[in-house]
């Protein structure tokens, strides 16, 4: 246990490091740009929002969260507490809403939409792959080229597509939104069974999209294992078939849960533009209306949302690894 | 007194199927015999088939490696005629037991060596106990000279050294009649390899083996540890007899140019020149059917390339594969030894 | 190196996705030079015409015409006009109307017309029949007017001095004339877009456009990753541990983040489809540094290498003669998956509204942005957004293709 605790305080003490420079990069990429954050907000001011005192009120909310006046390390501790304290300030596009409530509604569907979806896509990708790996013939042949066209569409491609079929001509599920757009989220049947229906194709969009990449990855994963020494060791020590397989699976099963961890911020980012499609009320959708509103404090917030979330995966994945590869509490053991 | 013999082989022939669907013949009618309490030694450089004897030996064969013709007879038991399912069964590992030539990698990583252990013994034995199981683990690995503790590690954790004689200490758990060591000691540092060799020695006095097959390119460690030599080129067997007999009377011009790349600093080989034998072997897929050996060889004639070359038994076990008569072959290198000495003394 | 291209070439995955590729680059190139005109010149007035062929109007009056007595034009004629679905609404019309169901047969065209002059007002609206369809059913009306007429049709004009129509010809319902003999006569294979343009030809010079950013970005991500792997795997040492650092951390870190912060701060006017493309490239390099290092490591102990040292050559020596042809073929295939990556990036980055802001160059995922902005998807428009989509996934799928096949060659364990 004490090769596991290591291991453990190796991945928290990353886990922090890389959030912290999440943090720096969230809040230096926009200033290192030409025309500073402020700047820009001044003069999007100028151009005219339709509520007077709308806009006074935003100038003095930002003049005081952004310090502009100050030296730019203090500006980053400000901004450091702020976004603590959950403070990102008010949304340009939808003022007088904080982003923070804003944001509080849609990482929810966010999280329920995505997470779910990737690993169910990830379960599914990485028996497919060790099927073709392990039954070859006929079944490999057209996996493979599948997953490769599946895999090579990009996610908002699968989401467009799944919606003009299902959606548009066969019209089984709506096109739009996380419910009907007659209700009102509550707890009743009506409402879920909407929540359901609408969560349908944006959920197989994502699945369908991991499955592709995943059963790639798996299959040359298994196929390198079923050529390695101990395989051939195993048989000739008179060891059955059917235990040798359950050996290379789970070899080749491993990598791909740290393959997992790396990958899930293209997943994500990929996700994000998926739920676009659907005007799924998520953290994508909401990045969209910040795009198109000019509006940088939600986007500021959204970027920081979705990296924190990233980060978080990422390390719940790493420390579950942990448990289920034994080396790693050997190899740390000593 | 005759003793018993071991492992017989018969005119062994096998082949790979390549996924372009073309045919390697790499163990070409190979014979040999072993018998109780000897080893035997197979050398040839790389290329030659060594390691696809060892597998053709085990018969249990799955692609691209492909059974053609022969017989495999293991202390009585004619191998080559049972069912897969019976030869796993009864014979991998209980009669015959391999030591891979890559024994590096050829423990699975993520399991405890004890667990692998468990499952190669419950393959034979579905009702041996956990408990009795770690008991004859323990024993073995304590008169082999390893610590027990190594039957609760993952393999990662171990050293080359003690990786390579976890192995061997496997394969030898189920006390096989006959095992076979693909260059077990190749990869390591000096010192382990020679606890490798001094284990290999020990396990036939222990009684955990009754006989051995040793392969290696390294031709001194073969006069040391077996008793029997055999050159294979080409897939085929080209010289064999005693250890002695082959390294220092060669026969086949061959297992001449390959004894003559051995430096041992013993009478009689101190002053032969380090001769690696210019050229390549053929290629295996579609073999010359005369000599397989003429391409390359320094007294070639135009028969040579005639006919196929039977194996020669000259008496005792002893044979070789080439048309000259034993007697102007000798001529030859007694030639050739002392036109070296002239030059030499002239230097 | 013949024997290796050879071999490639054997790879059946690797002929497919190249085939397809090359394919794609042809029409790129050629193409132009057969349509000329602005690719993003507006020609429909109005949005998402569909595929077809588009002759003039007018121009067919004035064509030489041809009489033709075809049993099925007036069948035809009349489906075109009144479809399955119409009937079945003027059905519900005269039902909600009070009409008894018996006494309406959809089937017989002329019998249901007839039923429908004497009942329909536009005026009148049902119960519970919404605006729209109020309207709709106004424009079947209208569409209806002398639907069984056998008459010909007049062509008048006004005359100038008088502003008195007169009539200059007729169009009898026989009359034909020959697609080749009208004098404008336009093919939209793939109808027009949001805009009225013509989707074919923006659709050739966005994947050029695409295509570009791609190779840029590919080109800046392998050659930043290609350095950092190679100082970091050969040099080693401190410099390996924070190249080693900055790429693990961009790694977890999700580039599409980075992507959108950074084009949402360069500001509309400045995205251009090169600015987008160095940006793609800026965030893509992490991948490829940590894949070059892995190889270099391998490398870094082998005979060749060290032979090398010890005749006292340059490290810049060693790295172009000894490391870098060993890792060649890798370092293409991470070229090749690069660049598909960042045609990826381009085009989500466009839906998102962070796309290359441009009047002149279309790009495959601004044509995506401006279909999804105008509901392409939800109306069924799918010559909008089906094209580029289609050809997006044909580059990434035939570069992966290559890929895939190169994999095969270069690594033997992977075949099957
Ligand atoms: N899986 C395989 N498929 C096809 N041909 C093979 C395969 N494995 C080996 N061969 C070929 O069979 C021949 C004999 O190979 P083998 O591995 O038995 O040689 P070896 O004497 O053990 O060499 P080394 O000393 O390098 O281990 C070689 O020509 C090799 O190319
Ligand atoms: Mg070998």
């Amino acid at each position: 246990m004490k090769g596991y605790w290591k291991y453990f305080l190796n991945k928290l003490l990353w886990f922090l490091v890389t959030l912290v420079c999440a943090f720096i990069l969230n809040f230096i990429l926009p200033r290192l740009m030409p025309g500073d954050p402020v700047a820009a907000i001044v003069a999007r001011l100028a151009q005219g929002m339709s509520n007077a005192t709308g806009v006074q009120a935003i100038y003095q909310q930002y003049a005081d969260l952004f310090g502009t006046n100050r030296p730019i390390y203090e500006q980053f501790f400000l901004y450091m507490s702020n976004v603590v304290r959950g403070n990102f300030g008010y949304s340009f596009s939808q003022y007088p809403r904080p982003v923070s409530e804003v944001l509080g509604a849609s990482i929810w569907w966010t999280i329920a939409l995505q997470f779910p979806a990737i690993i169910v896509g990830w379960l599914i990708g990485n028996t497919l792959g060790a099927l073709a790996a392990y039954v070859k013939g006929g079944f490999d042949k057209v996996l493979l080229p599948v997953s490769i066209f599946v895999s090579s569409l990009p996610p908002f491609g699968m989401a467009v597509i799944l919606m003009a079929v299902f959606a548009v001509n066969l019209r089984w599920f709506p096109t739009s939104g996380g419910y009907g757009f007659d209700l009102l989220p509550s707890a009743t049947w009506s409402f879920v069974w909407s929540v359901i229906v609408h969560y349908q194709l944006p959920f197989w969009s994502i699945v369908l999209i991991a499955i592709g990449g995943q059963a790639i990855g798996m299959r040359s994963m298994s196929i390198y294992e079923l050529n390695a020494d101990y395989v051939k060791y195993s048989r000739f020590l008179g060891i059955k078939d059917r235990k040798i397989v359950g050996y290379v699976f789970r070899n080749a099963m491993l990598p791909q849960i740290t393959g997992l961890a790396l990958s899930i911020g293209t997943m994500v980012g990929g996700a994000l533009v998926a739920e676009i499609i659907f005007s799924y009320p998520g953290l994508g959708y909401t990045l969209l209306n910040g795009v198109m509103g000019q509006d940088y404090p939600l986007i500021s917030a959204s970027t920081l949302i979705v990296t924190i979330m990233v980060l978080i995966a990422n390390f719940v994945i790493e420390i579950l690894y942990g448990f289920i590869d034994p080396r790693i509490k050997a190899a740390q053991a000593d | 007194m005759s003793k018993v013999v071991m492992l017989e082989v018969k005119g062994l022939t096998t082949k790979y199927i390549t996924r372009f669907q073309e045919d390697v013949y790499a163990v070409d009618h190979v014979s040999l015999t072993v018998e109780e309490g000897r080893s035997l030694g197979i050398a040839g450089e790389s290329g030659c088939g060594k390691s696809t004897l060892a597998l053709s030996l085990m018969g249990y064969y799955f692609p691209p490696l492909h059974y053609m013709s022969g017989e495999i007879i293991i202390d009585g038991r004619t191998i080559t005629e049972m069912e897969p399912d019976d030869i796993r069964r009864e014979i991998l590992g209980t009669e015959i037991a391999y030591i891979p030539q890559a024994a590096m990698n050829a423990l699975n990583p993520t399991q405890k060596v004890i667990d692998f252990i468990e499952d190669v013994i419950q393959a034979h034995d579905p009702y041996k106990t956990k408990k009795e199981i770690y008991d004859l683990a323990r024993k073995s690995f304590e008169v082999l000279g390893l610590p027990a503790d190594v039957l609760q590690k993952y393999p990662v954790e171990l050293s080359g050294g003690m990786k390579q004689r976890t192995v061997i200490a496997t394969s030898v758990i189920l006390s096989p009649k006959v095992l076979i060591a693909d260059e077990p000691s190749s990869a390591l540092d000096v010192t382990s390899q020679k606890m490798v060799i001094k284990m290999l020695k020990n396990l036939m006095e222990y009684g955990f083996i009754k006989s051995m097959i040793f392969i290696t390119h390294e031709l001194p460690l073969l006069y040391n540890v077996t008793d029997d030599i055999m050159v294979m080129y080409a897939g085929q067997i080209v010289e064999k007899g005693t250890a002695q007999e082959v390294v220092f009377d060669p026969l086949h011009p061959y297992a001449k140019g390959l004894m003559g790349s051995i430096i041992v600093p013993e009478k009689g080989l101190r002053e032969v020149e380090l001769a690696a034998i210019p050229g390549v072997p053929p290629n295996l897929k579609n073999p010359p059917a005369a000599c397989r050996f003429a391409e390359r060889c320094k007294y070639v004639r135009a028969e040579c390339e005639a006919n196929p070359v039977p194996l020669h038994y000259v008496g005792g076990g002893r044979a070789y594969r080439c048309i000259l008569p034993e007697k102007e072959l000798r001529d030859i290198y007694a030639k050739e030894a002392r036109t070296r000495e002239v030059h030499e003394h002239a230097r | 190196m013949k024997h290796t291209i050879r071999q490639i070439f054997r790879s059946g995955k690797f002929v497919v996705g190249f085939s397809i590729f090359v394919t794609i680059l042809l029409i790129v190139i050629v193409y132009p030079l057969i349509i000329t005109g602005e690719p993003l010149g507006i020609i429909g007035q109005g949005t998402f015409f569909p595929p077809g062929i588009y002759v003039s109007v007018y121009d067919s009056i004035g064509s030489p015409s041809y009489t033709l007595f075809l049993d099925d034009a007036a069948a035809k004629r009349i489906a075109s006009k009144l479809s399955n679905d119409d009937r079945l609404a003027m059905k519900d019309w005269l039902i909600a109307d009070g009409v008894p169901e018996n006494q309406i047969d959809i089937t017989d065209t002329e019998k249901l017309l007839d039923l429908w002059e004497k009942e329909y007002d536009p005026d009148k609206g049902l119960p519970g029949m919404t605006f729209a369809k109020q309207r709709y059913y106004q424009r079947l009306n209208d569409s209806l007017e002398g639907l069984l007429s056998t008459e010909a049709a007049i062509i008048a004009a006004k005359n100038a001095e008088t502003g008195v129509l007169e009539e200059t010809g007729v169009v009898k319902q026989s009359d034909y004339v020959n697609v080749g003999e009208v004098a404008s006569v336009r093919v939209l294979p793939f109808g027009t877009d949001n805009f009225g343009r013509d989707v074919l030809t923006e659709l050739v010079a966005a994947t050029g456009v695409s295509l570009q950013i791609g190779l840029v970005a590919g080109l800046i991500a392998t050659l930043i990753g290609l350095t950092l792997g190679l100082l970091a795997g050969y040099v080693g040492g401190l410099m390996d541990d924070v190249i080693v650092f900055i790429t693990n951390l961009f790694l977890v870190i999700p580039t599409f983040v980075l992507l959108i912060l950074i084009s949402f701060s360069i500001g509309q006017e400045q995205r251009g489809p090169f600015v987008i493309a160095v940006v793609i490239g800026f965030t893509a390099w992490p991948w490829t540094a940590r894949a070059v290092r892995a190889q270099v490591i391998s490398l870094r102990n082998r005979d060749h290498v060290n032979l090398s040292k010890l005749s006292g050559h340059s490290i810049a020596h060693i790295i172009l003669t000894d490391i870098l042809p060993y890792i060649a073929s890798y370092v293409i295939m991470a070229l090749i998956l690069q660049i598909s990556l960042g045609i990826l990036q381009e085009a989500a980055l466009s839906i998102l509204g962070l796309g290359p802001k441009t009047t002149e160059d279309p790009t495959l995922g601004l044509m995506m942005q401006w279909a999804m902005i105008y509901q392409a998807h939800i109306l069924g428009k799918w010559w909008a957004y089906f094209p580029p989509l289609l050809t997006i996934a044909l580059i990434t799928f035939s570069m992966n293709l290559m890929n895939t096949g190169l994999d095969q060659v270069f690594n033997p364990a992977l075949r099957d």
